[in-house]
């Protein structure tokens, strides 16, 4: 046997998970004690490159956020040494010089994909909501208008797809996400306008995900991420008693979307197959049951509770750790520890408010946290058991 | 890559011209109109620091400051502009777009009157300077298109 070689580079955690191996092959009878001394000699421990690279990322990424945000501050500021004009000649040669350093940094190390691009064009698509915003305040646009920020979102989304580069997109959605809720709440305030809002938006994130399980698919994930964060949250919005049809009426941008998100899934669910198709689908039932929970009103006094509330409650709670358990399944299916953190936080935090909205009104003081803190135990306890049967499952499937 | 960079720049840029068109037209097609105002203050997250105007002379009768239209309606609005002792001042709210100007174009979805001249952006300095300038009153130049679209172009006190 050529135990001669020079040792190769492993980390820490790979290395742990031969010598697990080794272990195994060695009660397996698949290999000696000579054999699996020779295997574990082939690799020596060196630091997880992955480490160094995710540092770099996040202080990178973090100094583009830091940097944009001070640009658009400057906007802020109003920078009155210098006349309107100049002021946006200034910003908008910031904002191309940025655009064009990203994409020749991009030419130049396309193979070798570095941090520092996406950092630039994340840098580039935050000059270019501080260009809008610098021309807006030349000509004096009136302040608070939401058209802005969804024209910042745009551009952004613009730069995304035309370079590919994930740096705009994170950007462009949260800013076409505040955009559209401003809006729609600019144009006819009401609950329920907002949770239609919220609701089509979180369509369309799990539309829109699924699509580019066919093209693109690293931009799935922000998408998928930003669908699974509007569920919950049109969910738990739909799950508070006072919410009420009261004062609704449609306006254009809310029919816009609700359209946009109808023709997403749609789409979505046409052109994917298999359980991928439970994404839109299931974003739709979301949006179905968030505003069935919206019309059927139960009063909004929760000093006195009856059998409806208690029954709006039941339903509230059942559909919303429905939710959050199909969010924690698909960030294991996808791979994505950000959407099982999601899921997590959304069920604490929803359980914590119905349980002091409901419980608080018939049990008082230290009782109260020991019932909460027993309804976490539970549900955390249900909720880890389910991740590893899912797990199992899954590993069950591969082998 | 250059005609990559080339399409973003220019889809980008075309952006630009919709986030300040009604206030464009109005610098370049508009004809200017002076109108008293009177400052109230604040500061805009994003863009910073301007000066709040309200309008004495775009309010009739006993409507409160801003304006409000109690017709259970929310939407377009235009309010047609009169001339009286070298300023222009509300002649009539209407919700139909008058047949000749000059009037603003205005809206009341968000309950008050908005004629998109409510604010006037300077730098902080310049913005405190005029609030305590404009204190007694102060005369805006508005340039008004044929649209009813309106811009502010000029602040200066009584």
């Amino acid at each position: 046997m050529d135990t001669d070689v020079a040792a190769r580079p492993a980390t820490r955690a790979e290395l742990d998970w031969l010598t697990t191996q080794l272990h195994d092959w060695r009660t397996a009878g698949l290999v000696d004690d000579q054999q699996a001394t020779a295997i574990r000699g082939r690799y020596h421990v060196v630091a997880d490159p992955t480490r160094r690279f995710s540092l770099a990322r996040l202080l990178l990424g973090l100094g583009a956020v830091f940097v944009g945000v001070g640009l658009i501050w400057l906007v802020a500021a109003n920078l009155g040494q210098l006349p309107p004009l100049l002021r946006f000649a200034a910003v908008a040669a910031i904002w191309f010089a940025l655009l064009v350093t990203g994409e020749a940094l991009h030419a130049r190390r396309s193979r070798l994909p570095s941090p520092v691009i996406g950092s630039v064009r994340l840098l580039a698509a935050l000059a270019f909501g501080a260009m809008i915003f610098q021309a807006a305040q030349s000509l004096q646009v009136p302040a608070y208008e939401p058209g802005l920020v969804g024209l910042w979102g745009v551009g952004a989304l613009v730069h995304a797809y035309g370079v590919r580069g994930l740096g705009p997109l994170l950007v462009g959605l949260p800013a076409l996400v505040v955009w559209f809720v401003w809006q729609v709440m600019y144009d006819a305030a009401s609950p329920f306008a907002l949770v239609l809002a919220l609701g089509a938006i979180a369509v369309l994130g799990f539309s829109i995900a699924t699509l580019h399980d066919r093209w693109l698919t690293r931009f799935g994930p922000p998408w998928r991420e930003v669908g699974a964060a509007l569920a919950m949250i049109v969910l738990f919005a739909a799950a508070l008693p006072f919410l009420t049809i009261e004062d609704f009426t449609w306006s254009r941008w809310l029919v816009v979307g609700l359209v946009a998100a109808g023709v997403a899934a749609t789409a979505a669910t046409l052109l994917t197959e298999g359980r991928t198709r439970l994404e839109p689908l299931g974003a739709v039932a979301v949006l179905v049951v968030s505003v069935g929970l919206v019309l059927w009103d139960t009063g909004a006094d929760t000093t006195s509770l009856d059998a409806a509330d208690w029954a709006h409650t039941g339903l509230s709670i059942a559909v919303y750790v429905a939710v959050a358990v199909g969010v924690a399944v698909l960030g294991i299916l996808r791979d994505s520890w950000r959407l099982t953190a999601l899921a997590m936080t959304g069920l604490v935090v929803f359980t914590t408010f119905q349980s002091f909205a409901v419980f608080a009104q018939i049990i008082q003081g230290a009782w109260l946290f020991v019932v909460l803190g027993l309804i976490f135990l539970g549900t955390g306890y249900g909720f880890d058991r389910a991740r590893r049967e899912l797990a199992a499952t899954l590993e069950g499937e591969d082998r | 890559m250059i005609k990559r960079i080339a399409l973003v720049a220019v889809l980008q840029l075309a952006l630009v011209p919709l986030a300040v068109l009604p206030q464009l037209s109005a610098r370049v097609t508009g004809e200017s109109y002076p109108m008293r105002v009177a400052p109230v203050d604040p500061i805009d997250p994003f863009r910073g620091a301007y000066v709040d105007l309200s309008y004495p002379d775009l309010r009739e009768g006993d409507m409160s400051d801003p304006p409000s239209l109690d017709d259970g309606d929310g939407g377009a609005v235009y309010a047609t502009l009169v001339e009286e002792d070298g300023f222009w001042v509300l002649g009539e709210y209407t919700r139909s777009r008058p047949e000749d100007g000059p009037y603003l174009a205005c809206d009341d979805r968000y309950w008050a009157i908005r004629c998109g001249i409510e604010s006037w952006f300077a730098s902080q300095e310049d913005a405190r300077r005029l609030e305590g300038a404009v204190a007694n009153g102060a005369v805006a130049t508005i340039k008004i298109d044929s649209r009813g679209n309106a811009a502010i172009v000029d602040l200066q006190p009584r």
